[in-house]
């Protein structure tokens, strides 16, 4: 009896020393995390309720102007709409081209090719948009050429349209590799005990190849929701501070914001934006659990 | 095991020497620290030059030369204000007092016209002059070398350049500011010795030339772009400049000398040196560059930065050197046109002296922000630095042609700068949203801040005063919105919907200029209280405008004449697109059939010509839906988070002095009623023969400028005190309405779609 208090005291103390060495582990990056996200984060929401430059205290005053303001609501407008059309057709389009490469003999160097978008700098990229897209670039002097009425893309509805094909160009290399690593993962021995069992490519694909990629479909949506923020870039290099208000994004009102000194309204936005993102993954993550 | 332990200890000591290094990375000193870095902060290194302008007791119109006698003595000579020839001065004591000597002598005979053009003075006393003569029939004019002794007993040097032997000058008797030289011409003098005399022609070769006989000792064949810029004479080294150069010469031989790398460092760095002298017969120079004064030894690798031109008056916009005089190791003179001198001729001679107890560089430090650079405002503080040795004014203007900042990103780093702490004490706001930073409380309320030393236009003054009286920007100038045109085309006191009604008012006028000149007559009726644009206003401003505008012509920028003016301030434009001086030709020529945009500086004798020639012409505010509407410029405000308020509000009180108000520098007028009337009143042109003609494609438009009459004065002081609405401020609509403007006056977009354009966007803007 008391050999097995021994040893199970002899076993706390082993499993205490390797938490604690788990945590020294962890400590240097979660010092970094919390300098550089942590602390500003708190500063951010203590900021959210003091004026801007004056630092007095406004209670919810605040959050009251945020969600009053038109030019945030029609930022969070277009933000959610961009993200909610974006990503389901992102996924799906990766998907179906990760799968057809997974099958080709040429997929490596495919792959490869749909990477160039993310090698290439968000400066150029911007400039061949100004080129392309111009109310008298080389689209509509390609469509006036084929006689076909041309438009002012980047100062109409269109705006929309070509920021979203941007956006799937640019990340579709990059969840086509992420679904092939994916793909990877999942044994060949289940497709052949599959078929030998009579199943078809369907088959295969909703009962063995679909289900397999679950945990790589939750890294993909969070990591292309993320990446839908990056697309502020080009339309900021092309379109400036006041872009077509269908591309005005979350980050052009807080860029405007920090310029005219709103930093009240930034931090009560900030936190606002940042509340509803850890929901919405804390969220999708629940629904993968289950 | 035991290789396991040994891999773990050599990762820890690399780990800890890796962190050791980025400590010793981020320590202050360095390797490269000197001794002085250790010295405690109140141990600054002490010895400055103080700047003073001298009292010379004479009003000089122009100085040629000053130089330090042999004698320990120095002398001027220059033309006095109202003489007809030149004059010598002397002192004895530093330039404290000085003393007229002789008048160089009138030489003219048999009724022909001649004067005195330029002039140099030796070490040894004497002076050798060139005169401009004129035939008695005034159809030639030649320039001659005259050595004058110390007695001022004149006699011509036996020297004529090449050229000159072949009729001379053509020139016209009745019009001597306008003669064109079909000959040769002296554009440099220098009289180094008292033997030898240096002069280069228009050619830019340089000759030696014996004072003695006029026989020529050594020729230096520069090229004729060289003698635009001044050449020197130290000891026996000749020292000529142009095309990103320094070339030296010896005068004993005549050969080049080899390359001074230094020299053309500091040449391509601060541009052609504008003034040199020498205290040892040549072995070192001390010479004038636009970031103050430099001494060289030659052979030497470095130049010493003596003196800093950018906190006195050596930087100043409006300040030429035109010689420089070494009296001693601590003492010096500067001879220099500036247009805002104290004597009011346009000419100074400032006094550098060495004090040993003030500090090396001054204490204070204020910083300056502005969006953009302005002559103006470096002139001002230049003088004011002249009054606060121990402030330096640290001013940085965040757009220039060379770091392509745009305005928002320029904004963005602004707003960094002072949340930081390190932001300017004082923010210059033209182009920036003044409003909304008055909101954030980034300016601080001026309203106790006493503005003394003038009569001000207080409905200019008061442009951003909030309901109860609250100060928190201060416009020091302005600039008012005008229009000249002849009757056919414009009638004083019409409003806007009778001009827009009118025919051919904009021929030959670009798009863009058109609609931001008429942004700022019509935008500040735009805003309805709840600071949201009126779009109704919107689409009628720009359907009057289209329609007045008539049908683009793509070859508009052809029947233009154009005109570009810039000061000496690298990229620092002193005359905008949208000036109303910008169209002054163009309607003298008839290219354009009105001139309208921001009126800054008064031309009373242009726009009287021009009334002239059209016939009936008529100068007024420009209609626009707003009325009496004026722009306030160099709009001041103190950051309320700035380092040093006492000497912000100091600098600020300083740009509302007379002083500082008479500073003429195309910044606009000034809000201060005697300085503005100063401005106006065209006293530099009292008592002379200031007659100018212009030629266009063989077409002469001439003026007289002349002071304006008592009557014109009153009427624009009158006028001014008559203007009540500022112009709205903000760039960023501006932009939005320019932009979509001007594809409604091009046909690319309908006067509807542009309003709604611009709506959507602006609305945006105003809702963040």
């Amino acid at each position: 009896m008391r050999a097995l208090f021994s040893r199970k005291r002899k076993n706390q103390k082993h499993n205490k020393k390797k938490n604690m060495r788990g945590f020294l582990w962890i400590l240097p990056s979660f010092l970094g995390v919390m300098v550089f996200y942590l602390l500003p984060y708190a500063d951010v929401v203590r900021r959210s309720f003091l004026g801007a430059v004056d630092n007095r205290f406004v209670g919810i005053e605040n959050y009251k102007t945020v969600l009053g303001n038109t030019a945030f609501l029609l930022a969070v407008k277009n933000t959610l709409l961009f993200t909610l059309l974006c990503i389901p057709v992102l996924i799906m389009a990766a998907l179906f081209c990760a799968v057809t490469l997974y099958k080709s003999k040429y997929g490596g160097i495919i792959k490869s090719a749909f990477l160039m978008p993310m090698a290439l700098p968000a400066v150029s990229v911007a400039l061949v948009w100004r080129l392309l897209f111009h109310s008298q670039g080389l689209l509509n002097h390609w469509l006036d050429g084929m006689g076909i009425a041309g438009n002012d893309w980047m100062n109409t509805g269109s705006a929309f349209w070509v920021l979203f094909l941007s956006y799937i160009w640019k990340n579709l290399g990059y969840d086509i590799v992420l679904w092939m690593a994916g793909l990877a993962g999942i044994s060949t021995n289940i497709y052949e005990a599959a078929r030998v069992d009579g199943a078809g490519e369907r088959q295969c694909f909703f009962y063995i190849t679909l289900p397999n990629l679950k945990s790589s479909l939750y890294t993909i949506t969070v990591l292309s929701f993320l990446n839908s923020f990056k697309v502020f870039r080009e339309a900021y290099l092309v379109a400036g501070d006041y872009p077509h208000e269908s591309i005005y994004m979350m980050q052009h009102l807080f860029n405007n914001w920090f310029r005219a000194f709103s930093f009240d309204k930034m931090a009560a936005a900030a936190v606002l934006e940042s509340v509803v993102l850890l929901a919405l993954i804390l969220l999708l993550q629940k629904a993968w659990d289950s | 095991m035991k290789c396991g332990k040994w891999r773990r200890a050599i990762g820890l000591i690399a780990a800890a020497s890796l962190i050791c290094s980025g400590f010793a990375g981020c320590s202050k000193g360095g390797a490269g620290s000197s001794e002085n870095d250790a010295q405690p902060a109140g141990d600054q290194a002490a010895g400055r030059f103080l700047e003073e302008e001298l009292d010379t007791g004479v009003k000089f119109k122009d100085i040629y030369d000053v130089r330090r006698q042999e004698d320990g003595s120095l002398r001027i000579v220059g033309m006095e204000e109202d003489a007809g020839d030149p004059g010598v001065w002397e002192s004895t004591d530093a330039g404290v007092t000085w003393k007229r000597l002789y008048n160089l002598p009138t030489l003219v005979q048999d009724g022909a016209i001649g004067w005195w053009n330029d002039a140099a003075v030796s070490p040894g006393g004497q002076i050798v002059g060139v005169r401009i003569e004129m035939a008695s029939d005034g159809s030639s004019a030649r320039s001659g070398l005259y050595l004058v002794d110390r007695e001022g007993k004149a006699e011509k040097m036996p020297f004529e350049l090449p050229g000159e032997e072949d009729g001379g000058k053509k020139a016209s008797a009745g019009d001597a500011k306008q003669q064109e030289s079909g000959g040769n011409d002296i554009m440099n003098l220098q009289f180094p010795g008292n033997d030898w005399v240096v002069v280069q022609d228009r050619t830019g070769t340089v000759y030696q030339i014996n004072v003695s006989d006029g026989s020529v000792k050594h020729t230096y064949g520069l090229n004729s772009y060289m003698s635009a810029f001044p050449l020197y004479v130290v000891g026996n080294t000749l020292i000529a400049q142009g095309n990103e150069q320094v070339l030296c010469y010896d005068l004993l031989t005549g050969e080049q000398r080899s390359s001074e790398e230094i020299l053309n460092q500091v040449y391509s760095e601060n541009g052609p040196f504008s003034a040199v002298d020498t205290l040892d017969g040549g072995e070192s120079i001390y010479a004038l560059s636009g970031d103050g004064l430099y001494r060289y030894k030659f052979g030497g690798s470095v130049m010493e930065h003596i003196i800093d031109g950018s906190v006195n008056t050596l930087g100043a916009p409006a300040f030429f050197p035109i010689a420089l005089a070494m009296v001693d190791e601590q003492n010096l003179l500067v001879a220099a046109n500036d247009i805002n001198a104290s004597s009011g001729t346009g000419v100074c001679v400032m006094k550098y002296t060495y004090a040993a107890d003030t500090p090396a560089k001054p204490d204070k430090e204020l910083k300056l922000y502005s969006l953009y650079d302005s002559a103006a405002i470096r002139q001002c503080i230049s003088r004011f630095q002249k009054e606060r040795s121990d402030v330096c004014i640290n001013f940085q203007p965040a757009l220039s042609e060379d770091n392509g900042v745009t305005v928002s990103d320029a904004l963005k780093t602004l707003t960094t700068e002072i949340m930081v702490g390190n932001g300017p004490d004082v923010l210059i706001l033209d182009g920036m949203p003044v409003e909304a930073y008055i909101e954030k409380g980034v300016l601080k309320e001026l309203g106790a801040l006493q503005i003394e030393g003038g009569s001000y236009f207080d409905n200019i003054l008061n442009a951003y005063s909030g309901a109860e009286g609250q100060r928190y920007a201060l416009p020091a100038r302005f600039k008012i919105p005008m229009i000249q045109a002849g009757s056919k085309y414009f009638s004083p006191g019409e409003d806007f919907n009778a001009f827009m009604e009118r025919k051919d008012t904009m021929v030959n006028m670009l798009p863009n200029e058109v609609v931001e000149k008429f942004w700022y007559v019509c935008g500040a009726s735009w805003q309805k209280e709840d600071k949201t644009l009126d779009e109704s206003k919107v689409a009628e401003f720009l359907t009057k405008l289209k329609n007045a505008y008539g049908e683009y012509d793509a070859n508009v920028e052809n029947n233009r004449i154009s005109l570009v003016t810039t000061d000496r301030q690298e990229g620092t434009e002193i005359v905008s697109d949208i000036d109303f001086s910008m169209g002054n030709m163009n309607l003298a020529f008839g290219k354009c059939n009105t001139n309208f945009g921001l009126y800054k500086e008064m031309d009373y004798g242009m726009h009287k010509a021009i009334n002239e020639k059209l016939e009936d012409g008529n100068m007024d505010l420009m209609p626009g839906q707003a009325s009496h509407v004026f722009v306030p410029a160099l709009v001041l405000g103190v950051s309320s988070k700035g380092r040093q308020p006492e000497i912000a509000e100091e600098f600020v009180k300083y740009l509302f002095s007379q002083e500082a108000q008479k500073i003429k520098q195309f910044g606009g007028f000034p809000v201060e009623k005697e300085s503005f009337c100063e401005m106006i009143d065209g006293h530099q042109y009292e008592g002379k023969d200031s007659t100018y003609s212009i030629t266009v494609g063989g077409e002469i438009f001439k003026y007289y400028k002349a002071p304006t009459p008592q009557e014109e004065i009153t009427k624009l002081t009158e006028l001014v005190e008559s203007l009540t609405t500022p112009s709205l401020q903000d760039d960023v609509i501006k932009e939005v309405v320019v932009e979509q403007g001007e594809k409604v006056l091009k046909g690319e977009q309908s006067p509807e779609e542009g309003a709604a354009a611009i709506m959507r966007k602006v609305n945006i803007y105003l809702a963040e």
